[in-house]
């Protein structure tokens, strides 16, 4: 305020690159009136993070939120203005920058696939040969808990040389005669 | 610093968010006076996203995501008041009942409608089945009805009901053929508004407001605020509400 006739009248404008603002006249509130396109003043733009004014730390421009193509960009709120952690992961993606697949799926978040839900597939262990949860399999490779002698990503199957997979039991040895066998 | 509202222009006015502001353009018939757009409600470190109006107590209500919230002020100024807070994920479309003062909103995290009487009491939760991502929301107090659309990528709706909660329908299915297009010049609408003649809404691409003609789709006019940033729900506040009742307000 120019008017009031003291020294400290005309303050900087706590605004980045110096752009211009103006103090509200209700509320003496300062805003930022020319902040650059894409970034606010005060708080980042919903879709970026930073810090622009400093608030308790130092002074951090705002940039584009990474969610590594796992938000739908209809969305609002997708990501957390100050940390620029991911709120709205899609396909079964999670961290902090849908970076993983959420437990209880399984493949490669950040695969070059346009639809999210091809990304993170389910582990979908089989009932019958899986030693642990149905929903718990490895991260990458999708690979269940088998029981004894079973294989396959999903424990469907029984190793060679085993058959009859029994829920909870496994596979049993074929005990085949070597004299008669030809495998 | 707590956030003030700035005196109104008389008569119609278009208000609509973006992110820390709620912003308004009068209005002179159809035409937006451009040049006496001002702000009407700073509310900074808030991205404000739904805007409504009641015109019985001349107030504006909007919704905040960044922490989630549903707020209002009355337009000649003075306090604003959180009404909602807790349990929200992401409010994103606001209808105010004027004749029978209850508030409904969507929340695109939690996936529901909810209703409350206008001071956020008495909340309840109308629908929570089949929601996606809903977002916008409208009260028709004068046939009783709420209409509300869901964006879902794999099956987008506009959604109707009674005020009460009960006869839903889907009233507009996507991909029929009963619908007309109004417009192809749109870049990426986030709301609209109807007024008279025309019709208003916001833009992401073009962060301005546009006006077109309801009847033909033709552009009229365009308000480009001072700050470029995505602009979000706009409504029409009104000096006096239409006149009508329903069985709510006599009862």
């Amino acid at each position: 305020n120019a008017l009031t006739g003291s020294p400290g009248d005309c303050s900087p404008c706590p605004c980045p690159d110096h752009t211009t603002c103006v103090q509200v006249p209700e509320t003496g509130d300062v805003v930022c009136t020319n902040c650059p396109k894409g970034v606010r003043c005060e708080l980042c733009e919903d879709g970026f993070y930073g810090n622009p004014l400093g608030w308790g730390g130092t002074v951090q421009a705002c940039v584009r939120c990474e969610c590594n193509g796992n938000v739908d960009f209809n969305a609002v709120g997708v990501c957390d203005h100050m940390t620029g952690h991911c709120l709205k992961c899609l396909g079964h993606t999670t961290g902090d920058h849908c970076e993983k697949c959420r437990s209880g799926y399984y493949g490669n978040a950040l695969a070059n696939e346009l639809n999210p839900e091809r990304k993170c597939k389910p582990c979908a262990c089989n009932i019958a040969g899986t030693s642990g949860s149905l929903n718990d399999c490895h991260p990458d490779t999708g690979n269940c808990d088998c029981l004894n002698h079973v294989t396959g990503r999903d424990c469907g199957q029984c190793e060679a040389g085993y058959f009859n997979l029994q829920p909870g039991v496994g596979c049993e040895m074929c005990n085949c005669n070597p004299i008669g066998s030809v495998s | 610093p707590r956030p003030g509202i700035g005196p109104l222009t008389p008569g119609s006015n278009l208000i609509f968010a973006q992110s820390g502001r709620i912003e308004h353009i009068p209005l002179e018939g159809n035409r937006m006076k451009r040049e006496e757009a001002r702000t009407l409600l700073h509310v900074p470190g808030k991205v404000v996203i739904a805007v409504a109006f009641d015109c019985m107590e001349q107030t504006v209500y909007w919704s905040d995501i960044t922490q989630p919230a549903i707020s209002r002020a009355k337009m000649e100024g003075g306090q604003t008041s959180v009404l909602v807070s807790r349990d929200l994920g992401s409010p994103e479309g606001i209808a105010i009942d004027h004749v029978s003062r209850n508030m409904y909103w969507t929340d695109s995290i939690l996936d529901r409608i909810e209703v409350s009487r206008l001071d956020g009491s008495h909340r309840r939760i109308l629908f929570e089945d089949d929601l996606i991502n809903p977002r916008p929301i409208i009260a028709d107090p004068a046939n009783g009805l709420l209409y509300w659309a869901d964006w879902n990528r794999d099956g987008p709706k506009i959604e109707r009901s009674s005020l009460d909660g009960t006869r839903k329908v889907e009233c507009i299915d996507p991909f029929s053929h009963v619908r007309r297009k109004l417009s192809e010049a749109v870049h990426y609408p986030f709301a609209i508004a109807s007024h008279g003649r025309n019709l208003y809404y916001t833009d992401w691409i073009r962060e301005a407001v546009v006006a077109v003609d309801r009847h033909d789709g033709t552009e009229l006019q365009e308000f480009l605020p001072q700050r470029r940033s995505r602009t979000y729900g706009i409504t029409i506040t009104y000096p006096q509400c239409p006149a009508e009742v329903n069985y709510c307000s006599r009862n």
